[in-house]
């Protein structure tokens, strides 16, 4: 009988011990929040950018010989999106177009920039910022002697 | 009256991002070669469907063309750019 006491008593403890042991549930995993959609930030022009591709010193009048920056700034993420700049002269003569697929996964700068191997024509120009097809922003810049 | 443009085809572009970019090969240009009795308005006209596009084609052929967008002569090729958001 003393026996059975005991195998009861060692039974009970085993099975108590090993419900302390078993651990709780682990807690569900917090909901991420959906990351923010890509979205046009800003866009400045100037003569150079930094490593960032950010313009170093914000300008709308350019040399003869300047390369000419517009850094555009984006905020958000997006598996692709195609940001692109459309540069014209003067009553809208065709300067230089391009469009580059980026997959920003935050806030970005992407830096456009033309150059002319021979002096720029002087006179107003306009660069024009689109993203996914959508006209986003546009400035007008000079190219003065 | 010829119609003096500032010639832009010595212009280089570049772009670069914080982002990753995502490599997208640049599909090669469309060319024509001008038949006779073709105008500047009848390409544009048979690549976008609209006769008053004549000017992008027109800007981007200066070389090619000259400053009289009325001039083109058969056995000119013409390159017809992508017109913006066309796509």
């Amino acid at each position: 009988m003393k026996m059975m006491t005991r195998a009861v008593l060692f039974a009970g403890l085993a099975l108590t011990s090993l419900a302390a042991c078993k651990k709780a549930p682990p807690p569900p995993p917090p909901e991420v929040p959906a990351p923010p959609p890509l979205a046009f930030a800003g866009l400045e022009l100037g003569k150079s950018v930094d490593a960032s591709m950010r313009v170093v010193a914000p300008t709308d009048v350019f040399g003869l010989r300047d390369t000419i920056y517009a850094s555009v700034a984006t905020t958000g993420v997006a598996s692709s999106a195609a940001l692109g700049a459309v540069w014209t002269f003067g009553d809208g003569q065709l300067v230089d177009s391009t469009t580059v697929q980026i997959q920003p996964t935050g806030p970005a700068n992407t830096q456009f920039s033309i150059m002319k191997a021979s002096a720029w024509p002087t006179g107003k120009y306009k660069v024009s910022i689109s993203l996914n097809g959508i006209a986003v922003s546009e400035k007008e810049f000079e190219v003065r002697r | 009256m010829a119609n003096e443009k500032p010639d832009f085809s010595d212009v280089t572009s570049r772009v670069d991002s914080t982002a990753p970019i995502q490599e997208t090969p640049k599909p090669a240009p469309r060319t024509y070669t001008v038949v006779a009795g073709d105008s500047l308005s009848k390409i544009a006209k048979k690549f976008y469907g609209n006769a008053n596009s004549w000017k992008v084609i027109f800007d981007a052929n200066q070389a090619v063309v000259g400053p009289n967008p009325n001039l083109i002569k058969p056995g000119q090729v013409l390159t017809i750019p992508e017109l913006e958001g066309a796509s």
